[in-house]
C-alpha cells in the first residue's frame, strides 16, 4: 500500500518561507577547457562559397554528429573558414577528414602559413581518414583563416561536375597544449540546515486541537476526509498510526488545514503541531522504519538493448528505440565539462516508423514497459513475465546473434566465436570455460562458480557434437546467456531474516551502473567488485565521479528524464488542426507536428547541466536555452515561420539547436517549455488542472490523488466558455461548489493557473482571444502570493528546498526501481542537505543518492511486522 | 508524426480488403474439419471477452423492456442480425474500492476473482482473473493456455500497466496484452518460430534454479513467473508440434498490412479474426481483446465516424452536453458493430452440427458503467453464443438490484468445465438459460 505522504513536506523546518533565492547560474562544477574539448565540427564552422553541409549518416557512423563540410573546387582555388582562439597558448591542431572516389589532394594554410602539403583525399569507399596531425603551433587570441587550397588530385581519383574535386572535413581539433590552471570553484560555507528542536508534549498540543482540528476529525460524528484525529490519544496511538500522522504533519506544515475559511491557528500553535506530528514521524523511523524492499526486476527494453549492446561489444543499438529522442552522435561528453553551443538534432521519436542506418536486421524489441503511476518504468513490482515475453526474449537472443551483420558488428567475434586452432575438439573444453568465465561474469554480474560454468561448457559441447560448427555453437550459448534470469533481472541474494544489510560488491556495482548507465557494469567496476575495492568508499566515489563522466551517462538523460517529465505524452497530443495550424507542416503527403522540435528542448537544457554540472534549480528558471531557428521563431513572432502555409511551414528534418541567452523570464526552465505546456493541454483550450497536476508532480513530487468519481463538465473549447463572458479559470472556479473540491483544488490549480498566460500549444499570449484578461497570480500553500509566471517562479526558487526534495526523491526512486516511502526520508533529508549546500548541484545529487543508505542496503522481504532492529542511515 | 488523412469511406475500405485476415480464408475452414483428434467428442466450449472502456452512455443503452425478444435500444441496433444469439445482462455490479484510481480499476479488476475486501499490495482487488482461471482448466487441452489481445494504437505511454490489460495470472502478474496482429500471428501458427526455442529452455531453467535458493519471499513469486512460463513455453512447443501438419494445411497468410496503417474498424476486426482463428483450430479455448485501453486521454481518429480525433475519455465528462454525448452514442455504436460484425463471423464458422458461436461464449462489457461518474454498477453486458447449448439467447435479463457480476463469471466458468463454487464476491451462479 502507498502511503500517501509526500516527503516534500515533510521536514520540520520548511513550509512556505520565502527566502533570497540563492545564485545558481554560476553553479559549475566542470570548467570548460579550451574550445569544446578542442572539436571544432566542420559542419559549424563559417562557410563560404561552395561550402555547405553533408549528412553522413547513410555512409556509415564514423562521423561526428553524423555530418561534415563539404566544399567543391577547381584547382588552385581553395576552401576558406575561420575559428576564433580566447586564449593565446601554444595549440596542438589536428584534422578529421573523409576520404571518396573524388576528392582532391590538398594543402593545409594557417593564416597564410602552410601547415602539411599533399594531403590525398582519395579512397574508393567513402570513409573516415585517419587523424591527419597538423603539428603544434602558437596562436594568439582572436580569429584565425584556415584555407584548404586543392592542388590536384590522385590519378584514380574521378572528377566532380567534368573539372571539379571534393573536400569534406569532419572537425578539427584544436588543444591548448598548457591550459592556464582554473580556480577551485569558491564554495560559501553552508548554513546547515538544522530543525529547532521544540520539544512538545502531547497535553500542550490537544487543546490546539481541539479548537482547530476536531471539530471536523473526530467529533460528533465527524471524520472529514476519513481523518479521525481523535484516534491520536496516546504516545502509542501516535506510533501505530503512523500514516495518519504524516497526513497530519503534512497538512499543517503545508497550511493545507485547517481550511482557509476556518478559523487559523497562531504561527506559534501551529508549530507545535508540525513538531508533534513530526516528531513522532521521526521516532517511529528510528523504532522500526524499515526500507522498503526492492523487487527483483527484469530489465526494461532500453536497458535490454543497452546490456546487451555492452557485453556482446556491439557497434551500435540492436533496435530502433524511440526512447532516444535526441539523435545526434559525440556531442555529449561529460568530460569536457562544457556542453557545445550548437548541436545538430533530429527526433525521431514523433514519427511513425523509425529510419535507423545501425540496427540489427530481423532483430525486434519486446513491447515498451510502461511507466509506473508515479514512478518509472523500471519497478520490480510492475515488471512481470508472462509466456509470451519469455518467447520474445528467447527469439531475441537468437535473432541478435543470427542477424546477417552480426560478426561485422560485434567486437567479440574473434576473441569469442571462432573457433579455437586446436583441431581435436576434445580438447575444447578448457579453451571454451577460459572464454566463457570472463563473458558469464560480466552477462551475470556475479562470480561464476564451477557448476554454472560446466553446464554452459557442456551445452556449448553437445551443441558442437550436433551442428560441428563451433561458432554457431557459441552463437546459441550466447542466445541462452540472453535469455537467462541471471542476465534478464537485476537480483540480491537475501541472507537470513535480518533487517537490512549492506549489498555485496557485485550488487552495488551492478545496481549503480544501472542506477548512472541503464546497463552492465563495465570491466573497471567488475574488476572492483571481484577484488573487494568497492568497499572502500574512496574507490567507490571515484567510480561514482568516472561513471558521470562517461559519454554513456546519457543514459540518466535519454531514460530518467524523459521520464520524470513524462515528454512521451507529446507524442499523441492533438492541438486542434484548424484552431491551431502552425502546429503542422505538411511534407510530400505527411502532417508532421511542431512538438518533434519542442521536444528536444527540455532534454538539452537537462544535458547541459549534466555535462556542465550546474544546478538543477535551471530546470526551474533557466537564463539560456537550446533551440534551432524555428523554435526560436515560436516563441518570438507573433505569426512563427514567416508566415508560411501549411505545405513545409517547418522543417522535420536534422535542425541546427542553438545555445541561446534568453532576454524574458517568461521563457526557461521545464514548466515553460512548449513541450510541456503543449501536452498538458486539450486540443481546444489549455488545461490549468492538467497543468497543475504536471506541476505538482514533476516539479514537487507531490501528485495530486485520483480525482473523484463525480467531476463536473466544462466545455471542451474555450471559445464556448468565452463566448458567454467568462474565462476558463472563472468557469473552474465556478465549479469547485463543494469544500472537498476546493481543498484539493487549492493545491493544483494555483500551478495551472499561473500558466494561462501560455495558450494550448505553450505560446505567450497577454488575453484570451476574446480579449478577456488573463489572471495568472495565486497563492501557494496559504501563503506565499504570486502575480504572475515569473512571480512563480520566484515562490520555487525562494524555496529552492521544495524542487531539490521533489527531484531527489524522483531520482532515488529511479535508482532504486521502487516508490520511495517513508522509511526513506532520513536518507533524503541528508541528500537534500547537502546538495542545498552545494545549490543544487547536479553531481551532488547524483553522488549523495549512490551513497545514501537505501541505495547501499537491500532489505529482506519477509512479512514487515517480524523483528524490529534499529538502522543508522 | 503522419496524421491519418481524412477517412476512406467504408467501401473504399472494404474494396482494399488486405488488412484484415481475408473473409475467404474463414470461408475455406468452414469446409475442413476439425482438430483430428477431438472429432468423435462434441466440440469444446470457448470463451471470449470483448472489452470497451470508459463505458457507455446510458440511456441509449438500456432497452425498455425486458425478456425474450426485447426491443433493442439505440446502441444495441447493429446486433439486429444476430438478436437470436445476443443475451442481454443488466444490474450486474462490481463493488469499487476506494484507494486506487477508477479507471484502472475499472479495467483490471473487471474480470477479478478477488473479492472487494481481498486487496492486492498494490491496493487492487486483484486476483487471477476469471479468463485466467478457465485458461487454467481448458489450457490442459490446447497448445496456448489463452489469448490476451489490445486494439490499442496509442504510441506514447501515458499510463501504467492497469489500463492496457484486463488480463491477469495473479495480482502484479499480468497477462500482458499483445497489441500487434502479426506478432499473435506468428505465435498462433509459426511452428518452426516455437521450435527453435527449445534447445536452450533447460539450461536457463537450471539458471533459475540457482538463483531461486539466494532470494527473499516476492523476488522467489517474480522468478516463479519465470519459471512458469518455461514450463508454459515447454508445453506450447510440444502441442503446436503435434498439430504442425494440420495447421500447415490451411496454408494461413498473415495480416496483409502492419496494424499503424489499419483503420480502427479493420484493427479490432483483424484482431477477431485471430481469435476466430485459434478458436476454430482450437489452438486455444479462452481470449481475451481490449478494444481500447481504459482512459488514456490521448486523441483518436476513428475513421469514418469523426472528422477530428476524439478524446473518448474526455467525452464522457462532458456527456451532459448534447452535441458530445451524440458522439459518445456513435462510438458506442461503433464499438457495438465491431462486435456484431465478429458475432456473426462466428456464426458462419459451421462446427460439427452447429457453429462455433454455438460452442462459444462471447462477450462483450466494460468496467464502468456510466463514464461520466465512473459508477461500477449496472454494467454493460453482452454474451453471444450458446455456450455448447446451455444459454438460451435472444434475452434481456435484468438481474435484482444489487447482483456481482461475478455470478456470470461463475456461470460462465462452470460452463467452460471449471469446477468451481464461489469466485470472488459472487451470491451464487446466474441463471443463463
Amino acid at each position: 500500500m502507498r502511503i500517501p505522504i509526500s516527503l516534500a513536506f515533510l521536514l520540520g523546518t520548511i513550509g512556505p518561507v520565502l527566502c533570497a533565492p540563492f545564485d545558481y547560474h554560476s553553479v559549475r562544477g566542470r570548467e570548460a577547457k579550451g574550445p569544446v574539448d578542442g572539436i571544432l565540427e566542420g559542419e559549424l564552422l563559417p562557410k563560404h562559397g561552395t561550402a555547405r553541409t553533408q549528412g553522413m549518416r547513410n555512409f556509415g557512423e564514423g562521423w561526428r554528429g553524423d555530418a561534415h563540410l563539404l566544399w567543391d573546387g577547381e584547382p588552385g582555388q581553395e576552401m576558406i573558414t575561420e575559428f576564433r582562439i580566447e586564449e593565446a597558448g601554444i595549440y596542438e591542431m589536428s584534422a578529421q577528414m573523409t576520404l571518396a572516389p573524388d576528392y582532391g589532394i590538398f594543402s593545409v594554410i594557417l593564416d597564410g602559413k602552410v601547415l602539411r602539403r599533399g594531403i590525398d583525399l582519395f579512397n574508393p569507399k567513402v570513409s573516415v581518414a585517419p587523424v591527419i596531425q597538423l603539428g603544434k603551433l602558437p596562436l594568439t587570441r582572436g580569429e584565425h583563416k584556415l584555407a584548404f587550397k586543392l592542388t590536384g588530385a590522385n590519378p584514380n581519383a574521378s572528377t566532380f561536375q567534368k573539372s571539379r574535386y571534393l573536400l569534406g572535413l569532419d572537425f578539427l581539433k584544436v588543444i591548448n597544449l598548457a591550459p592556464p590552471e582554473q580556480p577551485v570553484a569558491e564554495t560559501t560555507k553552508p548554513k546547515e540546515v538544522t530543525a529547532p528542536k521544540l520539544t512538545v508534549t502531547l497535553e500542550e498540543v490537544q487543546p490546539i486541537l481541539a479548537t482547530y482540528c476536531y471539530g471536523c476529525h473526530g467529533e460528533k460524528g465527524k471524520v472529514k476526509g476519513k481523518t479521525n484525529l481523535k484516534e491520536l490519544a496516546s504516545p502509542q496511538d501516535f506510533l501505530s498510526r503512523i500514516e495518519l500522522v504524516g497526513k497530519a504533519a503534512e497538512a499543517t506544515t503545508f497550511q493545507e488545514m485547517p481550511p482557509a475559511d476556518a478559523k487559523q491557528p497562531t504561527e506559534e500553535e501551529r508549530r507545535k503541531l508540525a513538531t508533534l506530528f513530526n516528531g513522532y514521524l521521526e521516532q517511529h523511523l528510528q523504532d522500526s522504519g524499515r526500507l522498503k524492499p526492492v523487487v527483483m526486476r527484469r530489465l526494461n527494453r532500453y536497458e535490454y538493448n543497452n546490456a546487451a549492446k555492452d557485453l556482446l561489444e556491439l557497434k551500435g543499438d540492436l533496435y530502433p528505440l524511440p526512447e532516444k529522442v535526441i539523435r545526434s552522435r559525440g556531442y555529449f561528453n561529460p568530460a569536457s565539462g562544457r556542453f557545445p553551443d550548437t548541436i545538430q538534432v533530429s527526433n525521431r521519436a514523433l514519427g511513425k516508423n523509425q529510419i535507423e542506418q545501425h540496427i540489427l536486421t530481423g532483430v525486434s524489441p519486446f513491447a515498451i514497459d510502461l511507466q509506473a503511476e508515479h514512478g518509472f518504468n523500471n519497478q520490480g513490482d510492475q515488471l512481470s513475465v508472462s509466456p509470451i515475453l519469455l518467447e520474445s526474449f528467447l527469439k531475441l537472443g537468437r535473432s541478435i546473434v543470427n542477424a546477417r551483420e552480426f560478426d561485422g558488428y560485434s567486437a567479440l567475434t574473434d576473441s569469442l566465436f571462432r573457433a579455437p586452432d586446436e583441431k581435436d575438439h576434445t580438447l575444447w573444453p578448457p579453451i571454451i570455460e577460459e572464454r566463457l568465465r570472463p563473458f558469464l561474469e560480466r552477462a551475470f554480474r556475479s562470480a561464476i562458480n564451477d557448476a554454472t560454468l560446466k553446464r554452459y561448457v557442456s551445452f556449448v559441447m553437445r551443441e558442437v557434437s550436433r551442428h560441428g560448427n563451433y561458432s554457431q555453437a557459441m552463437k546459441s550459448v550466447t542466445a541462452a546467456v540472453l535469455a537467462s534470469p541471471r542476465f534478464l533481472y537485476l537480483t540480491e541474494t537475501k541472507k537470513d531474516a535480518s533487517a537490512e544489510e549492506p549489498l555485496t560488491s557485485y550488487e552495488l556495482a551492478t545496481r549503480l551502473s544501472f542506477f548512472l548507465w541503464s546497463t552492465l557494469p563495465d570491466e573497471e567496476l567488475i574488476a572492483s567488485a571481484r577484488n573487494g575495492d568497492l568497499s572502500q568508499p574512496d574507490v567507490y566515489a571515484a567510480h561514482v565521479k568516472r561513471m558521470l563522466e562517461s559519454p554513456k551517462s546519457k543514459a540518466l538523460a535519454e531514460n530518467f528524464a524523459r521520464q520524470w517529465l513524462r515528454l512521451d505524452q507529446l507524442i499523441t497530443a492533438v492541438p486542434d488542426f484548424d484552431r491551431f495550424q502552425i502546429y503542422y507542416s505538411r511534407i510530400g503527403c505527411e502532417q508532421w507536428k511542431f512538438g518533434l522540435q519542442t521536444m528536444a528542448e527540455p532534454l538539452l537544457l537537462f544535458e547541459s547541466i549534466m555535462v556542465e554540472d550546474r544546478s538543477i534549480m535551471l530546470l526551474v528558471d533557466s537564463n539560456y536555452s537550446y533551440r534551432s531557428d524555428e523554435m526560436a521563431s515560436w516563441y518570438k513572432d507573433a505569426i512563427p515561420f514567416r508566415n508560411k502555409g501549411n505545405r513545409n511551414r517547418f522543417n522535420t528534418g536534422s535542425q541546427r539547436f542553438s545555445r541561446r541567452s534568453l532576454e524574458s523570464r517568461r521563457e526557461g526552465g521545464v514548466i515553460t517549455s512548449a513541450a510541456a505546456l503543449t501536452m498538458t493541454s486539450e486540443p481546444l483550450r489549455t488545461s490549468p488542472i492538467r497543468r497543475g497536476a504536471w506541476v505538482a508532480t514533476v516539479i514537487l513530487n507531490k501528485p495530486p490523488p485520483p480525482p473523484p468519481d463525480v467531476i463536473p463538465e466544462i466545455e471542451q473549447d474555450d471559445a464556448a466558455i468565452e463566448a458567454k463572458g467568462q474565462t476558463l479559470r472563472q468557469r473552474l472556479v465556478a465549479h469547485q461548489e463543494n469544500e472537498s473540491c476546493v481543498s484539493c483544488h487549492q493545491k493544483i490549480d494555483p500551478l495551472g493557473f499561473a500558466l494561462e498566460n501560455y495558450d494550448a500549444i505553450g505560446r505567450w499570449r497577454d488575453t484570451y482571444r476574446s480579449g478577456l484578461p488573463i489572471d495568472a497570480s495565486g497563492t501557494l500553500y496559504g501563503k506565499a502570493q504570486f502575480q504572475d509566471v515569473i512571480g512563480l517562479k520566484d515562490v520555487l526558487l525562494g524555496n529552492p528546498e521544495w524542487f531539490i526534495r521533489g527531484f531527489s526523491e524522483h531520482l532515488l526512486a529511479y535508482a532504486l526501481g521502487r516508490e520511495i516511502d517513508i522509511s526513506d526520508k532520513p536518507a533524503l533529508d541528508k541528500i537534500v542537505r547537502k546538495a542545498m549546500a552545494k545549490k543544487g548541484q547536479f553531481s551532488t545529487i547524483v553522488s549523495e543518492i549512490a551513497t545514501s543508505y537505501p541505495f547501499m542496503h537491500k532489505t529482506n522481504q519477509l512479512a514487515p511486522s517480524s523483528g524490529k532492529t534499529p538502522k543508522k542511515p | 508524426m503522419i496524421l491519418k488523412r481524412p477517412s476512406l469511406s467504408r467501401r473504399a475500405v472494404l474494396r482494399g480488403a488486405g488488412a484484415t485476415l481475408a473473409l475467404p480464408l474463414l470461408e475455406i475452414m468452414e469446409t475442413r474439419s476439425l482438430a483430428k483428434g477431438t472429432s468423435t467428442a462434441r466440440p469444446p466450449v470457448r470463451a471470449g471477452f470483448f472489452y470497451i472502456p470508459n463505458g457507455v452512455v446510458q440511456r441509449a443503452w438500456h432497452p425498455v423492456d425486458e425478456g425474450e425478444n426485447f426491443t433493442l435500444s439505440p446502441s444495441l441496433q447493429p446486433l439486429a442480425p444476430v438478436r437470436e444469439h445476443i443475451s442481454l445482462f443488466t444490474k450486474l455490479d462490481r463493488v469499487k474500492v476506494a484507494g486506487t484510481d477508477g479507471h484502472a480499476q475499472a479495467g483490471a479488476c473487471w474480470l477479478s476473482s478477488a473479492a472487494p475486501d481481498q486487496l492486492s499490495p498494490a491496493g487492487y482487488p486483484l486476483k487471477k482473473t476469471i479468463d485466467q482461471i478457465m485458461a487454467e482448466e481448458a489450457g490442459k487441452h490446447t497448445a496456448f493456455r489463452s489469448l490476451e489481445l489490445s486494439c490499442n494504437p496509442y504510441e506514447d505511454n501515458r499510463e501504467s500497466v492497469y489500463f492496457d490489460n484486463i488480463s491477469w495470472y495473479g495480482h502484479g502478474h499480468v497477462a500482458r496484452s499483445l497489441r500487434d496482429p502479426q506478432a499473435v500471428f506468428n505465435r498462433l501458427f509459426a511452428v518452426k518460430e516455437h521450435q527453435e526455442h527449445g534447445s536452450v529452455l533447460d539450461l536457463v531453467m537450471d539458471d533459475a534454479k540457482s538463483l531461486d535458493r539466494g532470494l527473499g519471499a516476492i523476488d522467489r513469486g517474480k522468478l516463479e513467473e519465470y519459471m512458469e512460463s518455461i514450463r508454459t513455453v515447454e508445453r506450447q512447443i510440444e502441442r503446436v508440434t503435434k498439430r504442425q501438419s494440420e495447421i500447415d494445411e490451411l496454408r494461413i497468410a498473415p495480416p496483409s498490412k502492419p496494424w499503424q496503417a489499419m483503420t480502427r474498424d479493420e484493427f479490432i476486426q483483424v484482431m477477431g479474426d485471430l481469435m476466430i482463428l485459434a478458436f476454430r483450430t482450437d489452438l486455444t479455448r479462452v481470449c481475451s481483446i481490449m478494444s481500447s485501453p481504459e482512459r488514456w486521454g490521448s486523441p483518436l481518429t476513428v475513421q469514418g465516424l469523426f472528422d477530428k480525433p476524439v478524446d473518448h475519455h474526455g467525452m464522457t465528462h462532458g456527456q451532459g452536453h448534447d452535441h458530445v454525448r451524440t458522439k459518445l452514442e456513435a462510438l458506442d455504436h461503433f464499438h457495438v458493430q465491431q462486435f456484431s460484425t465478429l458475432v456473426a463471423k462466428m456464426a458462419e464458422v459451421k462446427e460439427g452440427e452447429g457453429t462455433l458461436l454455438d460452442n462459444s461464449m462471447f462477450l462483450l462489457g466494460s468496467g464502468i458503467s456510466d463514464g461520466s461518474l465512473h459508477v461500477y454498477t449496472d454494467l454493460p453486458t453482452i454474451v453471444a453464443g450458446h455456450g455448447g447449448g446451455v444459454i438460451a439467447a435472444n434475452r434481456h435479463i435484468k438481474s435484482a438490484q444489487g447482483t456481482p457480476i461475478a455470478n456470470l463469471w461463475l456461470s460462465m466458468a462452470q460452463i467452460m468445465g471449471v469446477k468451481v463454487s464461489r469466485i470472488g464476491d459472487c451470491t451464487g451462479a446466474l441463471r443463463m438459460s
